[in-house]
């Protein structure tokens, strides 16, 4: 055995330099934040927190499917289409609690299909999974231009209360969501076979297989734990807006990326996924956005400046840091 | 460090460190390579002789130290370049690149040679690799096919005719022979001794004590990333010179109990996998019975279907008639198999045994997370009490099972493949060559395993290009050629490598 020599402080950084990026980025924009909310600091904290929820809710679910070295960019079709199937059934039910439980039951099933379908049809037909969750984009831009047309306006309300009345008492339940939700991927994805499975899966799927591990039957869950996380993020971005229409939801699978890739997520996957990668990006993003926002940056400009910031992490990341030898 | 003969100094290394984070692969190493001569460079897994050894052929950098070549000092930025200069290397796995041509990998690097303002004659090309091909007497590969029809072998054959050319000052070759057929060696072993009639420099990486003793002309010991001693051909040729040698790269004596000692090849009744009638591709109507407690042993030259066997009766290919069944079940699948409590180490170490980009722990527990599963919940310290105690069992070189297995030596990797396994406890284990790359100390550990598993009941395949390993350890031999089986030997004293080569070839 080499004696075991003492891990220096630069070779600690140079470990860890993705993960201190990404925590210094967090930490940069919440600093950004501090100094330009000044008075109103309150206020956007709980904008910024309300803006949150919904995304780290979906990129927390997300973390499975990109731990394989997958990606969707159906959810933000998805999003909308939940949210405004759930509305038509609380207000045809009456807008009772019952209505409530039963829209967000049909939704849940709804969004659990989809995992499913967009795990098992990738399988099956060896299709590279972004084909089959373009599919189940352009099924569900049809579907919601339908859904909206029937109703014959640009925007339907939901008329029952999802929400609590106090202010404080939202935000309460925003965070205790967020913190129960990230307890359950991080269970899973840490302490069960799901993640050590889709982390394998990510890394090398072949070897995973010869290990024993029915890939497909892995895939399918792991698409379906997405799709639980898709329809619970869904009903939260609904009791922020209590409303929905043909735009809801577009955008939110580039941002969910973006969200994952900022949190230090590889792209391809394996076992360097993190379940912190999903929240740590997620307040990144929306702190980001927040600040551009104050900062009076003009709105094209704000999704110039994401572009910019999307394509040098992806530049900075994908570079080969030091070759290791093939023996 | 004198040296008698009058041989040109070609290489010289001075005082070369080489730290991978805290780990020093290479403490202060001083050695020098002559023309004429096959230096053989010895030690245990994961001593630094691949290290050296890429650093000299431009793979990567010192931390500190200098290297001469031919009397200037060398920094070479990419293999392409040392291989430009003179100096190649054959890696220790597989560096051929999928998806291409024979020829394309041949002259990968160097295709300006064959082009016209930016367009590539391949016809130019494809005759001049076959031309090549032939000259290595190696003519079964053709220079316009895939590189991915051909087996480990192969490639690994079309990968040293890739390094040597006209221009080839110093050939460096790393553990390569223990993933070659027979034929294979012969023919690697005629080409180092050319080269060095010819006046080049040859560095020759192997566990494999007799060829070593055989087929060097010198031979440099390293131990924990130190240079311990060299021996010239004299000393090797004294009778005693295995032990020397391996002391020197141990540091401690080692038994000579290697092998089983037993040449009891009796074993249970009851049948725990069989191959009934198995068809695919060239194999026709192959059948086998492997009995609990029993060691089957394969051996054959390369592309006689051997490896074939292994992976049809692990699930990994479908047969197109016949099948395999374990316990009235048929195995339809790897998962399948494993389900029914078989293992499979495979050849293909990089591709399909192992994550490379991922722990040591993550890639020994694999296999076992559903036994380590209680109710959806995996305690994370069962998962490294299993993989601890692999580590410790193998004496796998790492600072902790954290530490990604990219990283390991290539024996060390090898080791992980195996450890897999026997953490899982699989009833039945086919293993396709898994002493590929370990030293001889963990080889007697893995041969002492392997006959522990046939005493508690365990069956095993072993498929092996070393004929000493199969008659070491198997209770049945079979041999193959051609996708079929030419003889049935069993266990016993007299058997030789001669009696078996006759029904390779
Ligand atoms: N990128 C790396 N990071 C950390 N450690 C490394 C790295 N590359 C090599 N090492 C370590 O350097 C040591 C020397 O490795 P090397 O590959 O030279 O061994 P070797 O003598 O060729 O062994 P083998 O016989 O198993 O092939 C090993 O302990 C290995 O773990
Ligand atoms: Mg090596």
């Amino acid at each position: 055995m080499s004696e075991k020599e003492k891990v220096t402080p630069a070779d600690f950084l140079k470990r860890h330099v993705y993960d201190i990026a990404a925590y210094a980025g967090l930490i940069v924009t919440f600093i950004l934040f501090l100094i330009f909310s000044g008075s109103r600091l309150s206020y956007n904290m709980a904008t910024v927190l309300q803006a949150a929820s919904a995304y780290s809710i979906i990129a927390l679910g997300a973390v499975f499917v990109y731990s394989m070295g997958y990606m969707d960019v159906s959810v933000g079709q998805q999003v909308g289409v939940y949210a405004i199937l759930m509305i038509m059934i609380t207000n045809a039910m009456g807008g009772t609690a019952f209505g409530v439980v039963i829209g967000f039951l049909v939704i849940l099933a709804l969004a659990l299909l989809c995992g499913a379908f967009n795990g098992a049809v990738a399988v099956w037909l060896k299709l590279p999974s972004i084909v089959t969750s373009l599919f189940l984009m352009f099924f569900f831009t049809g579907a919601q231009l339908l859904l909206m047309e029937s109703t014959g306006t640009n925007s339907i309300s939901i008329q029952a209360t999802i929400k609590p009345a106090d202010r404080n008492m939202y935000n309460v339940m925003l965070v205790l969501a967020i913190i129960v939700v990230a307890i359950i991927v991080t269970y899973f994805f840490k302490f069960s076979k799901l993640g050590k499975y889709t982390r394998g899966i990510g890394a090398n799927e072949v070897t995973t297989a010869q290990c024993g591990v029915n890939t497909t039957k892995w895939k399918v869950i792991a698409y379906m734990a997405f799709g639980a996380c898709v329809a619970v993020g869904s009903f939260i971005m609904l009791t922020r807006t209590g409303s929905a229409g043909k735009g809801t939801g577009s955008g939110y699978a580039m941002d969910i990326m973006i969200c994952l890739i900022l949190g230090g997520m590889p792209l391809s996957g394996g076992m360097k996924s993190k379940v912190s990668s999903a929240l740590v990006g997620t307040f990144t993003y929306v702190l980001l956005t927040n600040d551009l926002t104050t900062m009076g940056v003009d709105l094209n400009l704000i999704n110039f400046v994401k572009a910019v910031i999307f394509i040098a992490i992806i530049m900075v990341t994908c570079r080969k840091r030091d070759t290791i030898l093939p023996r | 460090m004198a040296k008698a003969t009058q041989h040109e100094l070609v290489i010289e290394v001075k005082n070369m460190c080489k730290n991978f984070g805290p780990t020093k692969a290479l403490r202060n190493v001083d050695v020098s390579f002559y023309r004429g001569e096959i230096r053989g460079l010895v030690g245990e897994n994961g001593s630094g002789k691949s290290t050296i050894t890429s650093i000299i052929s431009g793979m990567q950098k010192a931390t500190s130290g200098e290297v001469f070549y031919k009397g200037a000092a060398w920094n070479p930025g990419s293999m392409v370049e040392a291989q430009k200069a003179g100096i190649s290397m054959v890696l220790q796995e597989a560096n051929t690149i999928p998806n291409c041509t024979v020829a394309e990998n041949i002259f990968a690097g160097r295709f300006d040679e064959f082009s016209v303002f930016g367009i590539v004659n391949m016809k130019k090309l494809n005759k001049a690799a076959q031309e090549i091909l032939d000259s290595f007497g190696i003519s079964h590969i053709k220079a316009e096919d895939s590189i991915n029809r051909y087996g480990f072998e192969d490639r690994k054959l079309i990968e040293i005719v890739r390094c040597v050319s006209d221009d080839t000052e110093v050939f460096v070759v790393d553990e390569t022979t223990t993933a070659l057929s027979m034929e294979g060696r012969q023919l690697l072993y005629k080409l180092i001794h050319k080269l060095k009639d010819n006046d080049k420099s040859v560095i020759f990486i192997s566990h494999d004590m007799d060829e070593i003793l055989e087929q060097c002309t010198d031979l440099t010991v390293l131990r924990d990333g130190e240079i311990i001693g060299h021996l010239d051909r004299s000393e090797m040729d004294k009778p005693n010179s295995e032990q020397v040698i391996r002391y020197m790269m141990v540091g401690r004596e080692i038994g000579d109990a290697y092998y089983r000692e037993d040449y009891d090849s009796s074993h249970g009744d009851k049948v725990a996998l069989e191959l009934k009638n198995v068809s695919l591709g060239e194999i026709k109507n192959f059948s086998l019975k492997l009995h609990e407690g029993e060691i089957i042993g394969f051996g054959g030259l390369s592309g006689c279907g051997m490896h074939e066997i292994g992976r049809i009766a692990f699930g990994l290919e479908k047969p197109e008639s016949g099948s395999v069944e374990r316990n009235g079940e048929k195995i339809k699948g790897c998962f399948e198999a494993i389900q029914s409590g078989i293992g499979y180490v495979s050849k293909n170490r990089d591709t399909e045994a192992l994550i490379l980009e991922g722990s040591i722990q993550d890639n020994i527990v694999l296999p076992s997370e559903s036994e380590l599963s209680h109710t959806t919940f995996i305690s994370p310290k069962k998962e490294k009490q299993m993989s601890d105690k692999e580590i410790a069992s193998f004496r796998i070189k790492c600072g902790d099972g954290r530490q990604w297995v990219n990283t390991l030596s290539g024996g060390n990797k090898q080791k992980v493949s195996f450890a897999k396994w026997t953490a899982k406890g699989s009833d039945v284990i086919i293993m396709d060559c898994p002493t590929r790359g370990v030293d001889i100390g963990v080889k007697q550990f893995m041969y002492g395993l392997i006959a522990d598993m046939k005493k508690q009941g365990k069956s095993i395949i072993l498929i092996s290009e070393e004929m000493a390993e199969l008659i070491g350890m198997a209770d049945k031999i079979i041999i193959m050629k051609d996708f079929a089986v030419t003889k049935e030997f069993m266990r016993s004293k007299e058997l030789s490598e001669t009696d078996m080569i006759e029904y390779m070839i």
